[in-house]
């Protein structure tokens, strides 16, 4: 399975030689995409950068 | 194909100029004003000048060719309409003039009755994304108002989609100055027009009734004019009688747009333009279409941008002659804009 879709949108997204771990932008909405696996591949939003509030 | 614009001096008629003369498939043989006749097409387009050794010509001496492009104010080509189709060739009217089919719409917001109601149902709206087939095979077309385009590209997906109240649709729109044509009066002089937000019309706004026309919802519309050129923004809020998701937006607009070659779905989670602006369109046919869930208020937020002179008017009018023509929908149309601008 080379496909699955965009949590965020439902785009199709085409696994093409990606990694684990790697992260990508969806074509359609942009959210950063994390694989999580390639087979079956399977992606989830990229942990976004948390503010640092100096603690 | 040889063809003719009537009323060429106007921005609309640059526009159409501009396009046409690059149009690999097109010679255009004939541009009228009567403002300028006998003057050079650069004399009101500057940034044609030198491109072509066509003048304008009176209206009256205007000849026949394969299709005529009409750009001249509201009013004018209703009466004559009947002569310009006799003359054989396709015609592309750029006025409000045969946009509405309800007759009695015309005295509501154009202030005179029609003179050919007869015609208005042999006009085909010039919405693509609607009208596609009916204009492969229509010989006459209407060009929709730039404002009017937007909105309903914004908004009739989700009427279709049965997600908004039809008693409540609100359409806020933003234009440049340059929808109020070359003629604007003493409200477009620099002096009175730069840096304001003005709501020229709070209600009443005439493209309600084609809004309404294609729609098939009552629309509250209020415009405004704002700091630029060119360019139109639609801000549509409706309520829907059930909670969205975004998801579901996106598999609406999908839907009604995912094929075609002019509309592109808009709403990026990061970036500095992640929704609809038409800055970035100035030059293009695109229409960018976005949209947001207000879960607070059940209000969905849609969008389109637009460059009212191009999607919103000559662009258009060129779509639906390729469309006719049977030459690929986008000849003349490949410009992809400019940024920064």
């Amino acid at each position: 399975m080379n496909m699955t879709q965009c949590p965020e949108c439902e785009a199709a997204v085409e696994n093409h030689d990606k990694i684990q771990g790697e992260v990508f932008p969806c074509t359609d909405c942009g959210t950063e995409l994390e694989v999580l696996k390639t087979e079956p591949f399977a992606v989830q939003p990229a942990p976004k950068e948390a503010e640092d509030w100096g603690e | 194909m040889k063809v003719a614009i009537v009323g060429g001096s106007g921005y609309v008629g640059g526009e159409l100029l501009r396009l046409l003369l690059r149009h690999p498939e097109v010679e255009v043989t004939q541009v009228t004003s009567d403002s300028m006749a006998g003057k050079p097409i650069g004399r009101a387009h500057p940034n044609l000048r030198k491109v072509s050794p066509l003048l304008f010509t009176p209206h009256a001496s205007l000849g026949p060719a394969d299709a005529t492009f009409v750009a001249t104010p509201h009013g004018e080509s209703m009466a004559r309409m009947p002569e310009l189709l006799a003359s054989g060739g396709a015609v592309f009217d750029l006025s409000a003039d045969f946009r509405l089919r309800d007759p009695d719409q015309y005295p509501r917001y154009y202030g005179r009755t029609h003179p050919h109601p007869d015609l208005l149902a042999s006009a085909v709206y010039g919405l693509p994304e609607v009208y596609r087939e009916e204009i492969r095979t229509g010989s006459f077309v209407a060009v929709p108002g730039c404002i009017a385009t937007a909105s309903i590209l914004a908004l009739r997906p989700l009427v279709k989609a049965g997600l908004v109240d039809p008693q409540h649709v609100i359409v806020d729109a933003k234009s440049g100055s340059s929808a109020s044509g070359r003629d604007a009066g003493p409200a477009g002089l620099h002096a009175e027009r730069s840096g304001v937000m003005r709501a020229y019309a709070p209600a009443g706004h005439r493209h309600t009734a084609e809004i309404e026309q294609e729609a098939g919802v009552r629309v509250a519309l209020t415009c405004h004019g704002v700091e630029a050129v060119r360019g139109v923004l639609a801000t549509v809020h409706v309520y829907s009688p059930r909670p969205v998701e975004e998801k579901e937006l996106w598999r609406i607009y999908r839907a009604a747009y995912g094929s075609e070659p002019f509309v592109r779905i808009v709403h990026e989670s990061d970036g500095i333009f992640r929704e609809p602006e038409p800055k970035i369109l100035a030059g293009t046919n695109f229409c960018d279409v976005g949209f947001a869930v207000d879960p607070h208020a059940q209000r969905i937020v849609a969008l389109a941008a637009i460059d009212n002179l191009m999607k919103g008017a000559a662009g258009a009018a060129v779509q639906c002659f390729n469309l006719r023509a049977g030459f690929p929908e986008t000849t003349g149309l490949e410009f992809l804009g400019l940024h920064p601008i």
